[in-house]
């Protein structure tokens, strides 16, 4: 290996933020012309680790050495990197949805002609760009006019635009569907067949397995250890170990399911697009959850899967047309998200920074937030009760935080999610609506928050499971749903359900149950 | 050295907005110095305390419902022409219909309860900006006032102007200080102590440790000396003179939107909606309802801030109101909360306002032209806000924040609990 | 060690309390009578509150006082009201001036109606307030009123707007139009009524026509003296009236407004009229020698400080100040005490003499 020559070493890095030890000794090895992955659970010092490396953290705020094509490199600031050759492309990505693909590429770094933006050289090479990184659109598009995938590629031309020679993805694959996540991936190995070197930060295992030659794996802060993929024979459950540093025996808890009477029942659900009319996002639906019942709703992206859950959750999405809900024998009307609570419903949102807290609240009152009528007295909060309810969620779901004061703002997307589970479980519901509950979050946190949802069916209550992962809703449910394009197409019994059976119901509109 | 820290850790509380609660405090604090000193005791003497709350008991006023604005995630720029408008109604009311003048407050503040409505309806059913909505009831009601009162002068009865510039009655035996001032004072001190009391038990109920006794004691002596500097400073004055109606009006309407603001699910539902519109929803809060109440809320305090000005300018005119907005919005964020909402406390705002008052205040007295005034305040609005801002993106919350942070990790049960600091300048406004 | 420490913080909060109650003892009382014609300190402050720096008048007064008082031994203190949130700003600085122990407070009001307040509690303090140029209204408390004669003012300028048409055309009926000053500027109506003193007589003649028949005061005032507002105004009546009559004068309140109903009729094309004015302002003494504005009044703010400041002397040695007015102002609580200054008019005719003392305007004139 060591005829390969190394790109970047990152020697002995240590970053200290008041009081917290993000990065300790941390070492990093890339080779030019591989792709390196870096893994590790969430707040491993991942980002960290790579706002070093980019300059967001400038040369002296903390310890150890880059050294970068052979020599030192102190970068002040992103611009240094970045003419380095050192481009990263965040998570969320940064892009402006009312400029064109072309605008974007160039934004920033506009080719010029007597001080005048040279549009045509512009447009020229962006689709020069365009179809290195396999994008087959106007330059003129707007961005917001485009899906997430092509969004993704047009942050990596824009890289491209950079003239890259390190390329660094945060969770690129995390929003895309399996075609668009297929298709980054395969352009990935191209670059690398052309010399380019990528680092990727990735939850998804199976695709670090797949493309990854080398695995540098972080916990706490530290280096765990530096696998090369094919020398090691390195596959999905080793590198969960180096993760967790301990072996996960099963990626779900133990869990016998005690499914009840069918208590919630959805008929004949009818719901159009709140802008445009004429569009059905919801097309006659019908579906039951019994007590004790973990439901499962699979369906590609846009299939309509949390337009049904939201408009079913107190008519939160869309127009409502026709339709019944039937709790408990009865038919219940819920026109409002306060009717949908009252009525023992609950929504965890898909996404949980956009719509599912206030980024702003702590702990206590984020809590508290879906039903303080349960901590007031004549009107007034209790602050003991509420703080009490908290800490008890605190306890029981092992939210990682030193108190319940302590900003939701500031924790791991898992803790975060795990207070958005407390926020409705604290309001006792008897569904349990739950959209993607395991997005963007490590393999240790899904473990526990698969154990809460298993506890909250063990206790009698029903749980409807939203999700993109099918292994997830495979290991997880025991009845699944398939939706495509806003219809119910499937019902599939646990004992029946492959990814291959369900990715064909999730991509044809014939109906087939299977119970 | 242990005991220190112990001080430090539960006098100012740990969580950040405590800390930047306790910055603002000790901000004020140090104006207030500063102008003592240059002023030669000026600032302290009873009749400049007494003149300082009547003069900006309106605009502070403002501030409450600006806040509660601005944590909705809105903004109000109509308070000073709705209080332009309601004042000269309420003159009108009294002088040309004769209405008796406890008629004529409450005709006042229907008045702003029918304006708020109206802003409120816009705002929140129909979706427009409160930007744009209030920008147009400035117009709107600075034309009204103008229409009304063919831009006059008109003049309101003595009942009236007790509201603006009236004072606890004397009565009782002659102590030598104004009996009124005194028993409330006595009021405030006997409830900061119970709060105290409250909080220790609070604590004790979170399981967690209560400060050591020394510190609650150390913190109620200090704040039981504030009062009672307060309250004898305030009974002192002039016979005829001593805590004015306005601040009375100002510390009851202080109180009670600060408990509401936190201790209600209404109010909590205010913090959500600015913190996270959608979040909210999703959480069964009542979006619309929130948004209505906020704007219609603002312009009832702003129909009653315009009453107390008429009635201490004995007359409703055509400049009354003019640039009214501008310091209630500035006094809510020199006291920290965040533009784009769903921060910011009453009390925070309050000592938002005092300070700029202070300052108001001080170099008049000390003879500096409101062209240098204007100046002065324009810098310490954009240094308070900026230093703020800084900070939060440094990492840290404030300067203040970054100091108590140490004391803050080694904690893990909730220090101090929060009322108490956020509580400290309502107590504060009781008496001084 | 903690049991001590806790009592000695008490005992500490303690003796503050008693320190801080000792130190706030005695109340004065209602001092308003007790200084009575006694006299003060003959370095005492002095404060001067004017409206804001909008007019170069304000600003010459300003400084006028800050001289005078000055050279008269007092300790001075001018300050002026904001730009944009005025009565208040005004409210606050005088209630300052009485919290700094000031024994006179001269009050340029910004709006006369609402100072109230703030003259009781000075009043209450013992301190005599003058009122300067603009008598404050519904107060009792107000003690003198020092101003130019403003109804001669109207007086003057009405004669003025007649004699100037007379010069041009020899007969009537002549055209005119008529504009007054800020409502809430108490002299505002004065001059308006001093005015119509001359001209309603020739109205009622026939002699003189307001050709819009806007006479009221309500419809002729000019909100905030804004010259913009008086210019709309102008253009309004050209467009609605003198489509093809001619307009022979004009009666303007001040020279700023008369400037801008010059500049509305120039606009429009029409030969100039007669316009009076008021105040002498520089560019409207340049505008009467070149012949476009008819005429101004001469207020010599010199004169009218000093007047103010010889009451003060007055005050500070305990005489009673020299009034020349004991009836004609009466401010809605009471009749107060004034003294007036006499106006006088000026033309192109006599600006060089009217103006010779004057270092910025003489050598216009010449």
């Amino acid at each position: 290996m060591s005829d390969v020559p190394t790109l970047l070493e990152m020697r002995s890095i240590t970053k200290e933020f008041p009081g917290v030890k993000a990065l300790s000794d941390v070492n990093l090895v890339v080779r030019a012309g591989e792709i390196h992955a870096i893994c590790g659970e969430n707040g491993a010092g991942k980002s960290t680790l790579m706002k070093v490396l980019s300059g967001v953290y400038p040369h002296g705020t903390y310890d150890g050495k880059i050294v970068y094509q052979g020599s030192e490199s102190k970068f002040s600031d992103i611009r240094a990197s970045e003419k380095a050759g050192i481009v990263i492309i965040h998570q969320e990505l940064a892009l402006i949805p009312g400029m064109s693909i072309a605008e974007n590429i160039f934004l920033g770094n506009e080719p010029r002609k007597r001080g005048a933006i040279d549009w045509k050289a512009a447009n020229r090479m962006a689709l020069d760009l365009m179809a290195r990184v396999g994008l087959e659109e106007d330059p003129d598009t707007l961005i917001k006019d485009i899906g997430v995938g092509k969004q993704q590629l047009v942050e990596i031309a824009k890289a491209f635009a950079k003239d890259v020679k390190l390329l660094i993805l945060d969770e690129p694959t995390a929003a895309l569907n399996e075609a668009d996540s297929r298709h980054l991936l395969d352009l990935l190995r191209g670059f690398r067949s052309r010399g380019v070197t990528s680092i990727i930060i990735s939850h998804k295992l199976n695709e670090i397995e797949a493309i990854a030659d080398q695995i540098t794996i972080l916990r706490d802060g530290r280096t765990v250890e530096t696998l090369d993929v094919k020398a090691d024979g390195v596959d999905e459950d080793r590198i969960v170990r180096g993760m967790v540093g301990r072996e996960l025996s099963s990626r779900f808890p133990d869990h016998t399911p005690k499914i009840g009477e069918v208590f919630f029942e959805v008929r004949n659900w009818n719901v159009r697009h709140p802008i445009s009319a004429d569009r059905q996002v919801c097309k006659n639906e019908s579906f039951v959850v019994r007590r004790g019942e973990i439901v499962g709703f699979a369906g590609l992206m846009g299939a309509g899967r949390t337009e049904l859950a939201m408009s079913v959750f107190g008519r939160s999405y869309g127009v409502y047309e026709s339709g019944t809900i039937i709790k408990d024998g009865k038919e219940i009307v819920l026109k409002s998200v306060a009717d949908a609570i009252d009525h023992g419903l609950a929504y965890v949102s898909e996404d949980r920074k956009a719509i599912g807290l206030n980024l702003l609240d702590d702990i206590k009152s984020s809590t508290v937030a879906a039903k303080l009528s349960k901590i007031s007295h004549r009107g007034v909060l209790s602050e003991v009760e509420e703080y009490q309810a908290a800490e008890a969620y605190r306890k029981e779901l092992r939210t990682k935080a030193p108190t319940v004061d302590e900003n939701v703002g500031k924790l791991s997307g898992g803790n975060q999610q795990k207070v958005v589970l407390a926020k409705w479980m604290f309001t006792d519901p008897d569904l349990l609506i739950l959209d993607e509950p395991t997005r963007g979050i490590d393999v240790g946190a899904k473990y526990e928050i698969y154990g809460i949802i298993q506890r909250l069916a063990e206790q009698g209550k029903g749980v409807v499971v939203i999700s993109s992962e099918l292994p997830e809703l495979i290991g997880l449910c025991d009845r699944i749903y398939t939706v495509f394009e806003g219809a119910i197409t499937g019902e599939i019994a646990r004992a029946d359900a492959t990814p291959e059976t369900l990715m064909k119901q999730m991509t044809s509109t014939k109906k087939m149950l299977t119970r | 050295m242990s005991r220190l820290k112990d001080l430090q850790k539960n006098l100012f509380g740990g969580t950040t907005s405590n800390a930047r609660q306790f910055g603002m405090i000790f901000t004020l604090v140090a104006i207030v110095v500063l102008f003592q000193i240059l002023t030669d005791g000026l600032t302290l003497r009873s009749d400049n305390l007494i003149a300082l709350f009547q003069q900006n008991s309106y605009i502070l006023i403002l501030a409450i419902g600006m806040l509660m604005v601005i944590v909705a995630g809105h903004i109000d720029l109509s308070v000073g022409s709705v209080a332009a408008f309601a004042g000269i109604l309420v003159a009108k009311s009294m002088t040309e219909w004769d209405l008796p003048w406890p008629a004529a407050i409450v005709f006042g503040l229907a008045i702003g309860a029918i304006i708020g409505a109206w802003q409120g309806f816009w705002v929140a059913y129909i979706g427009v900006p409160a930007f744009i909505v209030t920008l147009a009831g400035m117009l709107l009601f600075r034309g009204g006032n103008q229409y009304i009162g063919n831009a006059n002068t008109i003049p309101v009865p003595e009942g009236f102007r007790e509201i603006g510039s009236g004072f606890l009655p004397e009565f009782g035996p002659n102590t030598g200080y104004n009996n009124g001032t005194l028993l409330l004072g006595l009021v405030a001190a006997l409830a900061v102590v119970w709060r105290e009391l409250q909080a220790r038990k609070t604590r004790r109920a979170m399981d967690a440790d209560p400060a050591p006794m020394w510190v609650s004691i150390l913190r109620m002596a200090v704040m039981v000396g504030v009062i009672a500097f307060a309250a004898l400073r305030f009974a002192s004055g002039r016979v005829g003179t001593s805590f004015p109606i306005s601040g009375l009006i100002l510390v009851v309407l202080v109180i009670a939107y600060s408990f509401y603001t936190r201790n209600t699910a209404g109010g909590r539902h205010i913090y959500a909606v600015g913190g996270n519109s959608r979040a909210a929803e999703l959480s069964g809060v009542k979006l619309k309802r929130v948004n209505f109440f906020v704007m219609m809320n603002m312009s009832v305090l702003a129909s009653l801030a315009g009453m107390i000005f008429v009635a201490r300018s004995a007359a409703s005119g055509p400049q009354d109101g003019n640039g009214w907005e501008l310091d209630a919005i500035a006094a809510v964020f020199i006291g920290g909360a965040a533009v784009a909402g769903g921060i910011g406390t009453i009390s925070g705002s309050i000592v938002g306002g005092l300070v700029m008052a202070v300052l108001n205040n001080g170099l008049q007295l000390m003879g500096v032209g409101t062209d240098r005034v204007q100046i002065i305040k324009g810098l310490v609005l954009l240094l308070a806000v900026a230093i703020d801002v800084y900070n939060k993106s440094q990492g840290r919350f404030s300067i203040v924040g970054s100091l108590m942070r140490p004391f803050r990790r080694e904690d893990s049960v909730p220090p101090a609990s929060p009322p108490d600091a956020e509580r400290e300048p309502a107590k504060a406004a009781v008496s001084g | 060690m903690r049991k001590f420490f806790g009592t000695s913080v008490v005992a500490v909060g303690a003796a503050a309390m008693l320190a801080l109650a000792g130190c706030g003892s005695g109340r004065d009382g209602d001092t308003g009578t007790k200084g009575e014609a006694k006299g003060f300190a003959a370095n005492s402050l002095i404060g001067v509150a004017l409206p804001a720096k909008t007019s170069e008048n304000w600003v010459l007064a300003g400084d006028l006082f800050t001289n005078g008082l000055k050279d008269a031994g007092f300790q001075g203190e001018v300050q002026y009201a904001g730009a944009s949130t005025t009565v208040a700003d005004q409210q606050a600085q005088i209630t300052a001036l009485v919290t700094k122990g000031a024994k006179v407070i001269i009050i340029g009001a910004t709006d006369a109606a609402q100072l109230s307040t703030q003259v009781a509690a000075a009043h209450q303090a013992g301190v005599k307030v003058i009122a300067y140029d603009r008598l404050i209204t519904n107060t009792p408390d107000l003690d003198y009123y020092v101003a130019f004669d403003n109804f001669k003012v109207g007086q003057l300028q009405g004669q003025a707007l007649l004699d100037g048409m007379k010069a041009k055309k020899p007969n009537g009926p002549y055209n005119i139009e008529l504009f007054s000053g800020s409502p809430d500027d108490n002299n505002a109506g004065v001059f308006f009524n001093g005015a119509m003193d001359v001209l309603k007589p020739e109205i009622d003649k026939g002699n003189v026509v307001v050709a819009s028949g806007q006479k009221d005061v309500k419809q002729t005032a000019i909100q905030g003296w804004k010259p913009e507002g008086a210019q709309a105004r102008m253009d309004q009546l050209l467009t609605s009236t003198y489509g093809n009559k001619e307009l022979d004068g004009v009666l303007s309140p001040n020279d700023t407004l008369a400037r801008a109903i010059l500049t509305s009729v120039k606009g429009a094309g029409k030969p100039t009229p007669v316009v009076t004015g008021q105040d002498s302002e520089v560019e409207s003494v340049k505008s009467i020698m070149a012949g476009q504005q008819y005429m101004t009044i001469n207020k010599d703010t010199r004169n009218l400080v000093k007047e103010t400041i010889n009451m003060v002397k007055a005050l500070q040695a305990g005489n009673a100040p020299q009034v020349n007015d004991t009836k004609s102002y009466n401010n809605g609580s009471k009749v107060v005490d004034t003294f007036l200054l006499p106006p006088v008019a000026v033309t192109k005719a006599n600006a060089a003499e009217a103006y010779a003392t004057d270092p910025k305007l003489a050598p216009l004139t010449k």
